[in-house]
């Protein structure tokens, strides 16, 4: 094989790279704004940074709200907004491990690694209910820590606004002073929107959800969670448990709660066998909420109970 | 071929260095962990996999031109075959083992077993630290070229690799020891580029040194004519971009391509010994589309996926009958040229079930490596057909992760008298994934 041939193939090749790279560079966008660039996996994290960031903040949401957050592709655009953001807003506990490491990764950007003060695990700031999946059978779905869906506790989401303000200001310590005061006031405005919805509800009201996403509304509404459609967390409900349901329940009061992207079915069938009445509810706000999304979330999981 | 190395050995150097030195200098300024934070332990998983596999009709065995272009005779421990039994398998089984340095460094290890064989499939440090948008990988590794090379068996939609896959790069796919390095561009649209330098020794690149040599049934030693070529021996470069197309949508397309400045593949002979020296190209297009219904449990969504590569090895051929004799006329330079393409289709048809489709060709162009024909041993440079294979399979998720998978495959090879026949092939797949399953690619 002649030489040359070979060195001109591998400068070619070379010279390709070489091309592909300068014209990306040229591709690349001017700088973002002085603020910080968060992405956040859930938009009722997303709801609190954009309340607290204000005009300091560009907020970028991944999890679509009516997705399951458990099951979602590590997509590209996802590791797009990732290279570029300032600071990683997550759950965890486990809610994105199947997809936010692969992200992470593919992001190439230090700055929101585990361990990094760009990188926020709510998960790690407020004390997190036991998960029914750490007692039953481990079925691939176990929350070690803990049950994740404190999204739905509006006194635990104005602690995390409170840390993730601190944490802000860590970021960009000149505007330190605004988002300790906004995230205060956030935090008021939760507990007293708390208070007021749960004074309205009936008390002592039983619910019956399908996932064990909205046990946490036991924390600031007068209600008991008497059972879970699914069998198992992440097993679709059976005939089989469903009928053990209604046989536990016949003769009882309650209402049937699950999240938009769940099946109806099993709702559907305590509907017809226990008469409960049924509602289909988002289980985060709008993607580009503030605050107020957040606030009338909370009042739309309050109002599906019955009101005084 | 001094020049090339000249040309690579200090970009790897550079590249390495890079690697190592960017973190620590960066680690005295800011890394502390938070308590509380994300533990960094060892995260072991293991998927355990068994195929019942049973040939309903045979067809004919390899498709023709694959197999370095001319018949053998006798197997060289490499064959295409994946090899299952009529009945019971124990399937391909991975032991992962994966950990963090800090935020520096993940390692990744894993081990493919089989009841005869563990083989370390990949073991490689992957940097998490450096800045740009830069990251290093270096170690053994799938290489990140097309779609499908960089994924394990486990996250395949069907039982078993595309034919394109397994006949261009082998039966693991590119797996390689090198060195990669990619950059995220800062943009909207998911932009990535890599670079990979890896030895050069597989299935597909054939790596035979100087040194070698072959006694033929006559007494006669033939030395090995093949020159020394220190690795690495393979550059790929690859390309990825994937637009943000709302919450419903998604897509990544790639291109990819690869230069292997050493080819060098032998047989042996009782009455002489075949070379083939040269070098070999690879380019390919690939691309991805993923529809999200919104619905629980995968029901009414949608993956197409799609990939062409073609390859040309361009090779000075000789057999010889003694070291200084030519058999017959069998001397000259030749290019092979082939290429394949698959496309496929998986939609959730109800709550955990899924059923796909999908369609595979390969040798499309399809000129084999030069050899000899006919008595008078003349030189030739071979064409055959294109083979043909058509996959559909269902699948059933009973919990996130088990799964069972029906296949039933129909191919339609050609062999190498132009010959056609169609053989089907049923597959029955259960994957199981234990312990913590580390977090899906894209």
């Amino acid at each position: 094989m002649p030489f040359s041939k070979t060195r001109t193939r591998i400068t070619r090749t070379l010279a390709a790279v070489a091309s592909v790279a300068a014209l990306a560079l040229i591709l690349l966008p001017a700088q973002a704004a002085a603020g910080l660039n968060i992405v956040a996996t859930t938009s009722s994290l997303g709801a609190l940074a954009r309340e607290i960031g204000g005009d300091e903040a560009e907020v970028r949401v991944l999890a679509p709200p009516d997705r399951d957050a458990h099951y979602l592709d590590a997509r590209p655009s996802f590791m797009a907004a990732l290279r570029r953001a300032d600071m990683l807003l997550e759950i965890g506990a486990g809610l994105e491990e199947g997809w936010l490491p692969a992200a992470q990764r593919g992001a190439n950007n230090r700055a929101i690694n585990s361990g990094q003060p760009g990188h926020f695990r709510a998960a790690d700031k407020v004390e997190l209910r036991r998960s029914i999946t750490m007692d039953g059978p481990n079925m691939g779905h176990v929350h070690e820590e803990g049950n994740p869906h404190f999204n739905a506790d509006p006194l635990r989401m104005a602690e995390i606004g409170l840390a993730l303000a601190e944490r802000m200001s860590e970021l960009h310590p000149d505007h330190a002073e605004a988002f300790m005061q906004r995230a205060e006031a956030a935090a008021d405005r939760l507990r007293e929107h708390a208070d007021k919805l749960a004074e309205r509800v009936e008390p002592d009201q039983r619910i019956v959800v399908y996932h064990e996403d909205l046990d946490y509304l036991e924390e600031w509404l007068p209600v008991e969670i008497v059972g879970y459609l699914e069998p198992a967390p992440g097993i679709p409900p059976t005939a089989r448990h469903l009928r053990s349901l209604v046989d536990d329940l016949e003769g009882t009061e309650g209402t049937v709660l699950y999240a938009e992207f769940q099946p109806p079915r099993g709702a559907e069938f305590l509907e017809r066998n226990l008469g409960w009445p049924t509602h289909a509810v988002p289980l985060d706000p709008p993607a580009d909420s503030g605050l107020d999304g957040y606030l009338e979330l909370m009042s739309t999981w309050a109002q599906a109970l019955p009101q005084r | 071929m001094p020049h090339n190395t000249h040309l690579l050995r200090p970009a790897l150097g550079g590249l390495t260095a890079l690697a190592l030195a960017v973190p620590t200098a960066a680690t005295a300024q800011q890394w502390e962990t938070r308590a509380g934070d994300r533990n960094w332990g060892l995260d072991i998983s293991l998927i355990l996999e068994g195929i019942y596999y049973n040939e309903m009709s045979h067809g004919i065995r390899e498709p023709a031109g694959f197999d370095d272009g001319h018949d053998h005779g006798h197997d060289h421990g490499h064959g295409h075959d994946h090899g299952f039994d009529d009945g019971f398998n124990l399937g391909h089984n991975e032991l992962a083992f994966e950990a963090n340095l800090g935020d520096l460094f993940d390692g990744f290890l894993m081990l493919g077993f089989d009841e005869d064989h563990v083989e370390v499939e990949e073991a490689y440090l992957t940097t998490r630290a450096l800045p740009g948008g830069f990251q290093v990988k270096a170690g053994k590794f799938l290489s990140d070229i097309g779609y499908i090379n960089s994924r394990h068996g486990h996250d395949w939609d069907f039982v078993d690799r595309p034919l394109v896959n397994e006949y261009l790069f082998g039966d693991h796919g590119l797996q390689e020891t090198g060195v990669q390095a990619t950059w995220l561009a800062p943009t909207e649209t998911y932009t990535k580029l890599g670079v990979e330098l890896l030895q050069g020794d597989n299935s597909f690149i054939p790596y035979q040194g100087s040194g070698g040599s072959h006694t033929t049934n006559d007494g006669d030693e033939i030395r090995s004519s093949f020159s020394s070529v220190s690795g690495p021996r393979l550059i790929t470069a690859f390309a990825k971009f994937g637009p943000d197309l709302g919450p419903d949508h998604a897509m990544q397309f790639g291109i990819s391509g690869g230069y292997a400045r050493t080819w060098q593949e032998e047989t042996e002979h009782g009455s002489g010994l075949e070379e083939w020296d040269g070098d070999a190209w690879f380019a390919g297009l690939d691309a991805v589309y993923k529809y999200s219904s919104g619905s629980a449990y995968g029901h009414g969504d949608w993956r197409l996926q799609g990939e062409y590569f073609y390859r040309e090895i361009d090779v000075d051929y000789q057999r010889r009958e003694d070291q200084t004799t030519i058999a017959g006329n069998a001397q000259g330079s030749g290019k092979a040229r082939q290429d394949g393409l698959y496309i496929q289709g998986v939609y959730g048809f109800a709550p955990r079930w899924e059923a796909g489709l999908r369609s595979e060709a390969l040798g499309l162009t399809n000129r084999g490596l030069p050899t000899n024909e006919g008595s008078e041993r003349n030189f030739a440079e071979p064409s055959f057909g294109t083979s043909y294979r058509h996959s559909a399979q269902v699948t059933f998720r009973p919990v996130e992760p088990v799964f069972l998978r029906a296949q039933l495959s129909q191919n339609d090879f050609v062999d190498e008298d132009g010959d056609r026949d169609r053989g089907l092939e049923f597959m029955l797949q259960l994957n199981v994934a234990l312990g913590a399953h580390g977090a899906h690619r894209f």
